[in-house]
């Protein structure tokens, strides 16, 4: 008997969406319970009925044995259930200790007692090996330590099985690796965790068993131990998935885009991007690693006309492209994959073909004497749509009604159509699943091996070791170094850059660069 | 699939075109005259001056009909419920600020009279002798205590012959009256609460037969008699029935009032045309989510220089002098939008103060000039002088004030539904209210963009003050736009932002503007009422069409599959220099 069962779980949303049609999960006592699959797969959906933020159309859910209704969160937290978010719940202005004993706060006369806050707050963090300043307010502590105070919150609740959301989401590699250690403690603690994810590597590194969903099914249930990433893949893209892509070798062609010394500092004075230098090269793809908020999301946005550097220039074909603004920067050849495509890279709103022709529409073909070509920019979008696989009824329906993956496949498609010479990918690949990847991966290899000079941005060092021909570290705003990648470079060596601990001499960089 | 829409947008089509036509006959048969065949109708319409551009006008409402079917679709459903469900809240209004419509039956002058054939007893104690009539009013309206019964004594003997003649004094006062004689110990000896007919044709005095008669009552002693007289008790059904009765009288006033002969239509149509022509001026901005409200300034500047051009080149033939006029007044409305534009977009201020700011500044320059320069010297009031007829704007129909104004909005509506979806900069504009970070990474230059659709949209604002002072007042007045600009917001929400569909939900607005107006002369409800009644239902469309705009912008926020990077693009936002510094260790 499983400590926590869910049978045949159905869920049908009123606008007829089925989420999950029949899905059984059995979690053990003190085990780490992985879930994953792809975007609308019916994993949050799951997770939600668990934790009474949704009341499934049919099935029974079973903890302990005993057959139990949860129609609300507290129904939830009274039988020991807890909840990390994905999007932190937590208020910004209180303090720690306010934020854990928030709506269970020990009163005092009229007053609440915020030193039991403390104390509870420092006990509770001593006992599960969980960090926090219990005096510090919420918004000036690292994106880790809030996620440690939404498990202790859950904990201080009396939590014994606790749903982390896509916890490693938000992390950088050292604190997810924080994470996992805390989370091993927890289960040593006697708690159960689940965990969603769609990164296969975390779910071989800290899951005792994982289930699979698709489609709003369970593939299937598996010890971790008997199961490789390859497997977990096709069981949750239902076909063969190649993680690998093969980069075929080819000799790097002449320098595209050319940095020199390029400095941002913001309108605080923060230097944000420190004194860069380096060239991508036609028939190369240049990764640039490092953990997030070093200066990687100002330096794309100077390169592509958002922002104005301070000092420093940087050539495209020779052209500085400095101070130009968007649209002559992209009129110079360079084509941009934004990092978070919901702010910057779709219109929701506006039809696909719309969306598919921001950069160009007021050129021939689709302007002719004043006046918007709509034949042209439909063609132009169905086109497109064919050729990148962009699943939809028709052109004309907002974008904000595709999927992440689908969406991510206009931005590359209209990028990919303006025949640029330079590629700028902000992380390309974050967010959507599997599929979508694959192709993304593929593509950008494909274009590269074209000629295209592609300037690789991404948090995810795997996927710059997979797809880079050089890697830059940054550190700081500034590089930590640039490297060939063959195949005697670690994640290890540069993770060592990346957190600072080592650092190219200038001599070394230039021979890289 | 597609095959399928196609042929789905054919039947809309169909019935749209339906539907316009249907609305078109049944507006036409209605003003120009009726009849109960085709060709009393033709014969009727036929003696209506300018009857053709009549009928060209209902064609246009009725294509305005269609083009509303056509674009909103099924949302076409939820406007027609929105303004149904106003009316009926209206309605109910009504109702209650007519449940006293019964009461007229209780108040109202009155007299009684006493005839007998016997000798009348001379007692100067009592009120009445045989052959007098006393008379009073009950329930006099603002009186502090109410007359609700009256007594009136005589003295009689046994044997006499009497009848109580109890009445409505005259025609204004329908009070219906029971009357009773009661004995000298108190008892009652007779009552009545109605006049037969043939009371009526026997007693002169007798009205109707709310009147109460007690006929040949011989006394059965000597003493000094009562009548007691008092208003009939209502009964509850008759009291809904007034009620609904009014209300009804008062709603028909509103729903059939603009339809009722050409002047009347008149009103609506020359309103709706002001209507329309802001509609589309707000259109621009709303399409670009800058929620500029600037329009008000801008209709009184261009009321203003139309003015001016007219006033000071009134040699110019009527050819030249009013297209003249009508391009000063639209570019004054683009350079007026023009400030806030350049402010929002060179300095971030907020186009909401600053259009609002700038319409006082507006205002109060109209008046000045109004005041100072324009008016004449020996005219008491501050009003221009008249525009000279050869450059007001021509009539189309004979004694009324609808003129080529239609074949301006015409012209205007397809402009601006042209500049919407047909030119790079109508991408542009539709691109920055989709998501304006999303034009910029894209290259569109957004500053440029959203002073130009302020700007623009501020010349169409011009245009509807040329409208209001060459077309309407055919003077400049003060106070000649009262929140026009603000009911164009309604009319374009309504629409949806659609260009297409603002010429629709302009008419249905003025409909209810006109309406309101024919409820408060024709139907006796007080002004008050009409506004309270005005104010539900913009409460509600607005609501409705609010609901829609804020979840339009809301909508980002919905799409799950990137949570994940919500909060963390938010923290990076928030977190102080010293905690990033923390964070990245």
């Amino acid at each position: 008997m499983a400590f926590l069962e869910a049978h045949e779980i159905v869920k049908v949303y009123p606008n007829g969406v089925v989420a999950n049609q029949g899905v059984n999960l059995a979690v053990e006592r003190g085990e780490i319970h992985a879930i994953v699959g792809e975007n609308g797969a019916g994993k949050s959906t799951l997770m939600k009925i668990l934790y009474g933020l949704e009341t499934p159309t049919s099935g029974v859910i079973l903890l302990d044995g005993r057959q139990v209704t949860i129609e609300t969160p507290q129904d939830a937290i009274d039988l020991g259930i807890g909840m990390v978010h994905q999007n932190f719940m937590l208020v910004d202005s209180f303090t720690v200790a306010d934020n854990i004993a928030l709506g269970r706060e020990n009163r005092r006369f009229l007053s609440v007692d915020r030193q039991k806050a403390i104390r509870d707050t420092e006990a509770l963090s001593k006992a599960y090996g969980l960090y926090v300043d219990p005096t510090a307010r919420i918004d000036s502590v690292p994106v880790g330590m809030r996620q440690r105070v939404e498990i202790l919150k859950a904990l201080y609740r009396g939590a014994e099985i606790l749903i982390l959301d896509e916890p490693t989401a938000v992390l950088t590699p050292k604190e997810t690796d924080d994470l996992f250690v805390a989370i091993r403690r927890l289960v040593d603690e006697g708690k159960t965790v689940i965990f969603i994810t769609h990164k296969l590597r975390e779910v071989m590194e800290i899951s005792d068993r994982v289930t699979v969903m698709r489609d709003g099914r369970n593939v299937g249930s598996v010890n971790t131990r008997e199961v490789t990433i390859p497997e977990l893949a096709r069981m949750m893209v239902g076909r063969e998935v190649f993680m690998q892509v093969n980069r075929p070798p080819v000799k790097r062609g002449r320098a595209v885009l050319e940095v020199e010394g390029l400095t941002y500092a913001n309108e605080a004075g923060r230097t944000l991007v420190n004194h860069l230098t380096f060239n991508v090269y036609a028939h190369e793809i240049l990764g640039i690693a490092g953990v997030e908020g070093n200066g990687q999301t100002e330096l794309v946005e100077v390169l592509t006309g958002l922002r104005n550097a301070t000092a420093g220039d940087a050539r495209v074909n020779g052209k500085s492209i400095i101070g130009q603004g968007p649209r002559r920067v992209r009129e110079a050849g360079v084509a941009h994959i934004p990092e978070d495509r919901l702010t910057n890279g779709v219109a929701l709103d506006a039809s696909i073909e719309d969306n598919l022709i921001v950069d160009s529409y007021y050129r021939a073909p689709f302007t002719r004497s004043g006046l918007l070509s709509l034949g042209k920019i439909r063609e132009h979008g169905q086109a497109l749509i064919r050729q990148f696989g962009i699943v939809t009824p028709s052109g004309e329906v907002p974008v904000g009604s595709l999927s992440g993956g689908n969406m991510q496949k206009v931005i590359v498609a209209r990028e990919f159509s303006s025949s640029p010479v330079l590629l700028i990918a902000a992380q390309p690949t974050r967010g959507v699943d599997i599929g979508a990847i694959e192709f993304i991966h593929q593509q950008l290899i494909d274009k590269r091996t074209e000629g295209l000079a592609i300037l690789l941005v991404s948090a995810d060092l795997q996927e710059v070791m997979k797809l880079a021909d050089r890697i830059m570290v940054m550190y700081n705003g500034g590089c930590a170094g640039i490297f060939e990648n063959t195949p005697d470079l670690t994640e290890h060596t540069l993770g060592m850059y990346m957190v600072g601990a080592e650092q190219q001499d200038a001599a070394e960089m230039e021979r890289a660069r | 699939m597609t095959a399928q829409r196609a042929y789905r947008r054919l039947w809309l089509a169909l019935l749209a075109l339906l539907v316009a036509v249907g609305v078109t006959y049944a507006i036409s048969f209605r003003i120009l005259g009726g009849g109960s065949n085709l060709d009393e109708f033709v014969a009727a319409m036929t003696a209506v001056p300018d009857y053709q551009n009549v009928l060209l006008v209902n064609a246009l409402v009725g294509i305005s009909v269609a083009l509303f079917i056509y674009e909103l679709r099924w949302n076409a459903v939820r406007v027609v419920a929105t303004v149904a469900i106003a009316l009926a809240l209206g309605y109910l209004m009504t109702a209650i600020f007519n449940l006293d419509n019964a009461n007229r039956f209780t108040r109202g002058e009155f007299r009684v009279a006493i005839e007998s054939d016997a000798e009348p007893v001379e007692n100067d104690d009592v009120e009445l002798e045989y052959g007098q009539r006393r008379g009073d009013e009950f329930n006099r309206a603002g009186v502090a205590e109410p007359l609700r019964q009256a007594e009136y004594r005589f003295e009689g003997r046994a044997g006499d012959e009497v009848t109580v003649l109890a009445y409505a004094a005259n025609r204004r006062s329908l009070v219906n009256l029971q009357a009773s004689l009661i004995g000298p110990d108190g008892e009652t000896l007779a009552s009545a609460t109605s006049a037969t007919e043939a009371q009526l044709d026997a007693y002169d005095d007798l009205v109707s037969e709310r009147d109460a008669v007690i006929e040949n009552v011989t006394l059965p002693a000597d003493g000094i008699y009562t009548i007691s007289v008092s208003p009939e008790p209502l009964p509850g059904d008759l009291i809904v029935s007034e009620t609904l009765a009014a209300t009804n009288q008062a709603y028909e006033a509103f729903l059939l009032g603009p339809l009722g002969r050409v002047n009347r239509w008149a009103v609506w149509i020359q309103d709706a045309l002001s209507l329309i022509l802001v509609g589309l001026a707000i259109v621009i901005v709303f399409r670009a989510r800058q929620f500029s409200l600037g329009a008000e300034g801008q209709i009184y500047l261009g009321a203003l220089a139309a003015g001016v051009v007219v006033l000071n080149t009134s040699a110019l033939p009527g050819i030249l002098l009013i297209p003249l006029a009508l391009l000063s007044a639209m570019v004054v409305g683009f350079l007026w939008g023009l400030v806030p534009g350049a402010l929002k977009a060179y300095l971030g201020a907020n186009e909401l103060v600053a259009t609002l700011m700038l319409n006082s500044v507006a205002i109060r320059f109209f008046d000045l000039v109004l005041t100072y320069q324009l008016k004449p010297a020996n005219v008491g009031y501050v009003v221009s002088e008249n525009f000279p007829d050869h450059s007001v704007l021509p009539v189309i129909v004979g004694g009324t004030q609808v003129t080529v104004a239609v074949f301006l909005v015409i012209l205007a509506v397809i402009a601006v539904w042209l500049l919407i979806t047909r030119t790079p900069l109508g991408y542009e504009i539709r691109m920055i209210g989709a998501n304006i970070r999303f034009a910029d990474y894209g290259g569109v230059n957004t500053r440029r963009t959203i002073m130009l659709a302020m700007a623009v949209s501020g010349a169409i604002a011009g245009l509807v003050g040329a409208h209001l002072s060459m077309g309407i007042h055919r003077m400049l007045i003060l106070n000649i736009s009262v929140g026009l600009a603000f009911e164009g917001v309604v009319v374009a929400l309504l629409a949806r932002n659609n260009p297409l569909v603002v010429p629709f939900t302009g008419l249905l607005y003025a409909y209810l503007r006109a309406g309101a107006q024919f409820m408060e002369r024709d139907a006796n409800v007080s002004f008050e009422v009409v506004r309270i009644i005005q104010a539900v239902i913009i409460l509600l469309i607005t609501a409705e069409a609010f609901i829609t705009f804020f979840r339009r912008r809301r909508s980002p926020r919905r799409d799950t599959v990137l949570r994940g990077q919500g909060p963390e693009q938010q923290m990076l936002e928030v977190t102080t220099p010293a905690a990033e510094e923390k964070a990245s260790v």
